[in-house]
């Protein structure tokens, strides 16, 4: 049996799965050594037969153990050493998104009419070219109103003009429904300016609600903005000013505390403290007169988009974000 | 406007109001603090008084002058021009840190032991007033000598920016806002009593007659004055710098200041402008000029001033003395913008005043003007005034204490509204129980109505003072047609930014002249924009791609060999009707330089692009089609078809336009927002048994358009053929004028798993068409 001794060694000492397939078919095989072994069996002894046939079996039995063994440590190592050459620097590829993003300022008029839509408040819309009537006139802004200089408002060639806010979209909505109104009128605006804080096109929402006479109350517009600047700008300070605007009375404008100090006072709030973000009031009766309206109350407010992108995602130049600049887009996946 | 803390102290008292409690005061009564700054002269900054002043032996522009500085007597070198003996002066001590960071030292200057430095304005802080030293004088109050200035209310001054909202024209002077702060503080306004003394004055009857030709809403009121000497004060010198006054003579700033205090509309004649030759009675007469405006004029009719508008320089009054026509005036702001309107006149700058409404109450104006006039001069006023008037008739509101009460939305105290419409001005003695019956102020033009009122009563409570209130509604369903229109842009605009493009926005104004170069539509001369801001935005685009393609531009002069833009917005036609339009531009790179890549990402080109625009707007054909801009490579532009539609246009931008613009193989395509799917999409019948795949390569003219080839197929009506699309090309010599086409048949029954007998027969029958139609077949 010495010869079986030397296939233990062997099965101990084989360093691949091959040769573990090598010593299967040399121990096993047909013409294997245990074959061999039974072979000679035949010409031994009747009684001593059962006895080599009992180790040869016991044997027999054994090594298929330790080859069976030595093969799933040698698969184990094998599959070991294929993945650590497969091994990666994963630190290579922390790259970044090949996805595109949405506009800052489209983004934020997104998060803005959302919030108005669960509030139940519709969604209108409206031409950017407007006729005097419905972007001045009927908003109490009379011909000789100093907001009206030609400065500030771009003409056309035939007196139509684009719309200096979307107010107009809120009088073409009462001029064709009955009240209640509750909506809200996002979009595009133009002014005459140009330079670091100033661009001629610009966004707005405006919002408008108008119920029955003494149902609407600066109350509730309050409320409103208070609740809506808290959802846009997180946990901060917000306080309403006395303002005047031709289209409301009583007006106010409604600051936060700054977001970048937290009230401390900053180059960004000139060291007040406060940023202006919203104006807002009491529908003038002159507006509801406009469109003849009656027995109704209201309150209106709007607020430039632009301004809360660059305040909530920190935009030093109003410019920037009309050029398409994928330095800045890119920041915002 | 600008008001500073001594400055208001004049109308109001407000001793024990810290600056900071002023602010929130302003703030919460509708007078925006625009801005604060405090005069911080530093310590050691004293009063002294030049007792001796000698000229240098060494230095020609330098004075040895003996300082009095209260306790000890310090010779100090000054270079000053107006140094003199007698001059009560502002002295840096030895220690003294100035603003500039300079530490004042015991010096000697070309030889002269020199204690302390005389100060300009300008040195310590201040506005620079004039050249030369501050020559004090009792306008700053009692002083001691060696006292540190910065212990002066005028040289510890506040001064605050307010920004009017344009109705307050009663603001527009020290005054009128002390006056509104009277109204929050609870206080009353400081008048001073002037008196006159008019016994033993000569009468201004005697220099001065008054004639109208008919009434112009006009109120005038005139004094004259003897001018003799004028010496504008210190502190009138140092407020008309913090106010920034740029007039020339003394005289005009004198007015200026007395309007910036008082409100009042103030101006100086020469009273010699209105008198005939030798004569002494000057004769003014209020008329109307060619255009309508109220004018002053002589008996010659040669125009002296527009009433609210502008004052002629000839008509001006001099520092150089003589008699001196003070007029104070009043329009109302309404009948002059109005004016102003119908035919524009060049203004001075008391215009943004008399538009806004300026102070009616004349006699304030002029007394104040006249007494700093005497107490700063040799000059005596004349007795009494002569005036013109126009008196307006009250303007009386009503409103019931339930009107104010639902407005605001709160339950506001009866007393409380009595008490701040009493405090403003307002008279209430009219009003019964539960109403309030209110005569307005003249000065207040801007209350008119109810509102207003209601208004004025918010601002005093403060609106941090009205508890928020959520508002009842009917419930109604608000989600319809403009929300779904912005709902459908929001998701295309969401698909194109998950598809790897960044969303950018551009103004809607373009450049015509580019419009045109490429031959894009332009709105007609008729209705073109007739005040651009400047040429390169000088009308309104008509398409999104010329934007893009400059946003484009920069970005790859900025390192990018990738740019992915998009934008949805609107356009306008040559009759200026707007519509929506989404364009995407793709440029360069596919894909940033990666190892996956090799550093090599392979550039877009015209499939991998099409792919990209079938991500964001779905299943499209693409026809031929040449398009009617000259942005576009001649041989690679399409329409885009959906649903048999055409929807806009794809195409790969002209080498030459690509080189103008720095750019590599850019692609393009624009497209018709309202023609974009939108609806909700329904599922179709599919086959559950499985599809089979069969390729075709068909030998066929290079010339030859895929476009034929679909059609023969579709027209053949192939039984159980669910699709078919191109997957390779290929040309070699031996194909020589032919190209090969391999196209995918797929062929999926409804109700069977198909045989190879019916996939045959189902190709055969595409083959046939083929040679039938067109003469090709396979390879």
């Amino acid at each position: 049996m010495s010869l079986l001794k030397e296939w233990y060694d062997a099965i101990k000492e084989a360093q691949s799965v091959e040769r573990i397939e090598e010593i299967r078919i040399a121990v096993f095989g047909k013409k294997g050594v245990l074959a061999a072994e039974f072979a000679k069996m035949k010409t031994a002894p009747d009684e001593e037969k059962s006895k080599i046939a009992q180790e040869l079996n016991t044997h027999k039995n054994t090594l298929m153990n330790e080859l069976v063994q030595r093969k799933t440590v040698l698969q184990t190592l094998e599959l070991e050493a294929l993945m650590r050459a497969e091994a990666i620097d994963v630190s290579m590829y922390s790259l970044s998104s090949e996805s595109g993003a949405l506009h800052l300022v489209m983004e934020t008029m997104d998060r803005i009419v959302e919030y108005f839509s669960s509030m139940n408040f519709a969604v209108k819309t409206g031409d950017m070219v407007e006729d005097d009537f419905n972007n001045f006139e009927a908003l109490n802004l009379p011909k000789y109103h100093p907001a009206r200089d030609m400065q500030d408002t771009f003409y056309f060639r035939d007196e139509m003009l684009l719309r200096t806010h979307t107010s107009p979209v809120q009088i073409r909505t009462m001029m064709s429904t009955k009240p209640p109104i509750r909506m809200i009128a996002p979009g595009a605006v133009f002014r005459r300016d140009y330079d670091i804080t100033h661009t001629p096109m610009f966004h707005q929402v405006e919002g408008l609600l108008v119920d029955e006479e003494g149902k609407v109350s600066f109350a509730n517009l309050k409320f409103i903005l208070e609740d809506f600047l808290k959802y846009m700008f997180g946990d901060v300070d917000v306080r309403f000013r006395p303002s005047f605007f031709p289209f409301t009375e009583p007006s106010a404008e409604v600051d936060i505390s700054c977001v970048f100090c937290k009230g401390k006072g900053c180059r960004v709030c000139s060291k007040t403290g406060w940023l202006e973000v919203l104006g807002c009031g009491i529908v003038d009766p002159n507006v509801f007169e406009a469109v003849k309206y009656e027995n109704v109350s209201g309150y209106a407010f709007g607020l430039g988009v632009e301004r809360f992108a660059m305040l909530i995602h920190h935009i030093g130049d109003l410019r920037s974000l009309f050029e398409g600049d994928i330095k800045l887009l890119e920041q915002f996946r | 406007m600008i008001v500073t803390r001594s400055w208001l102290n004049e109308w109001i008292d407000l001793s024990g109001v810290s600056t900071q409690e002023l602010i929130k005061t302003f703030n919460s009564i509708g007078l925006e603090v625009d801005s604060v700054s405090t005069y911080d002269v530093p310590k050691k900054i004293v009063f002294g008084r030049v007792l001796d002043c000698k000229k240098h032996p060494d230095a020609d522009k330098l004075n040895i002058c003996q300082v009095d500085l209260g306790s000890s007597v310090r010779q100090i070198v000054c270079g000053a021009s107006n140094v003199r003996a007698g001059l009560d002066v502002v002295v840096a001590t030895v220690g003294a840190v100035m603003p500039g960071g300079l530490t004042i030292k015991p010096v000697k200057l070309r030889g002269v032991e020199s204690e302390g430095m005389i100060c300009s304005a300008k040195e310590i802080g201040l506005e620079d007033i004039y050249d030369g030293i501050i020559e004090l004088d009792s306008s700053i109050g009692s002083y001691t000598l060696g006292e540190e200035i910065c212990e002066n209310p005028i040289f510890s001054d506040d001064i605050i920016e307010i920004e009017l909202t344009a109705n307050r024209g009663d603001c527009l002077s020290i005054r009128g806002i002390a006056r509104d702060l009277c109204a929050a503080y609870d206080k009353s306004l400081k008048e001073e009593k002037t008196d006159e003394n008019d016994d033993k004055r000569l009468g201004i009857g005697r220099i001065l007659a008054l004639s109208h030709e008919n009434n112009l809403n006009v109120n005038l009121r005139y004094k004259a004055v003897d001018l003799k000497e004028l010496k504008l004060p210190f502190v009138v010198r140092l407020r008309l710098a913090q106010i920034e006054n740029s007039r020339e003579s003394d005289i005009e700033s004198l007015m200026h200041y007395a309007t910036h205090s008082s409100g009042v509309i103030l101006r100086a004649y020469n009273h010699q402008f209105f008198c005939n030759k030798n004569e002494t009675l000057a004769k003014i007469s209020l008329c109307q000029d060619e255009n309508g405006y109220a004018s002053i004029m002589t008996k010659e009719d040669k125009k002296a001033s527009t009433v609210g508008i502008v004052q002629e320089d000839e008509a001006k009054a001099t520092d150089n003395g003589g008699i001196v026509l003070i007029e104070a005036s009043y329009i109302p702001p309404d009948i002059i913008s109005k004016k102003m309107q119908e035919s524009k006149m060049i203004a001075g700058p008391m215009y943004y005043r008399t538009s806004r409404g300026s102070e009616p109450d004349l006699d304030v104006g002029l007394c104040y003007c006249v007494s700093i006039l005497e107490s700063n001069s040799a000059s005596s006023a004349f007795g009494g005034t002569i005036e013109l008037g126009d008196p307006n008739e009250d303007k009386i509101i009503s409103v019931s204490k339930k009107e104010i009460d639902e407005i605001i939305g709160a339950n506001i105290d009866k007393a409380k509204i009595t008490k701040i419409l009493k405090n403003l001005g307002f008279d209430t003695t009219k009003s019964s129980a539960n109403n309030f019956v209110v005569c307005v102020p003249k000065f207040r033009h801007d209350i008119t109505n109810k509102q207003d009122i209601v208004e004025e009563i918010v601002r005093l409570v403060g609106i941090d003072n009205i508890p928020s209130k959520p508002f009842s509604f009917t419930e109604e369903n608000r989600l319809r047609d403009d929300y779904f229109t912005y709902k459908k842009r929001r998701d295309y605009r969401h698909k194109a930014a998950f598809s790897g493009f960044f969303e950018s926005v551009h103004f809607v104004f373009d450049e015509k002249r580019v419009l045109e170069q490429y031959g894009f539509e332009t709105i007609d001369e008729s209705k073109e924009l007739l005040n651009p801001i400047v040429n390169t935005l000088d009308t309104l685009r008509s398409t999104l791609l010329s934007g893009l393609l400059k946003a484009a531009s920069n970005n790859s002069k900025n390192g990018y060999s990738s740019v992915k833009l998009f934008e949805v917005g609107s356009v306008f036609n040559s009759q200026r009707e707007e519509s929506v339009r989404m364009a995407v531009l793709f440029c360069g790179d596919r894909e940033s330089e990666c190892l996956s890549n090799a550093g090599k990402p392979p550039k877009v080109d015209f499939g991998f692009f099409v792919q990209k625009i079938s991500n964001i707007i779905g299943e499209f054909e693409l026809k031929e089609f040449k398009t009617t801009h000259s942005l576009s490579h001649p041989f690679q532009s399409a329409r885009i078809i959906i649903a048999g539609e055409s929807v806009g246009e794809l195409f790969r931008v002209h080498p030459d336009v690509e080189e103008s613009y720095d750019l590599d193989a850019t692609y393009m395509c624009e497209l018709d927002f309202s023609k974009l799917p939108s609806g909700l999409k329904t599922a179709k019948n599919s086959s559950k048994y499985q599809a089979s795949h069969r390729d075709l390569s068909l030998v066929m003219p290079k010339e030859m358009h895929y476009e034929k080839v679909k059609s023969v197929i579709e027209e053949a009506s192939v039984e159980h053929l669910v699709r078919f699309y191109p997957v390779d090309k290929y040309s070699d010599e031996s194909l020589g004028q032919n190209m090969s086409l391999t196209i995918r048949f797929v062929l999926q029954p409804m109700d069977k798993t198909l045989e190879e007998d019916d996939i045959t027969k189902s190709i055969q029958s595409v083959l046939d068409a083929l040679k039938d139609k067109l003469g090709i077949s396979i390879r």
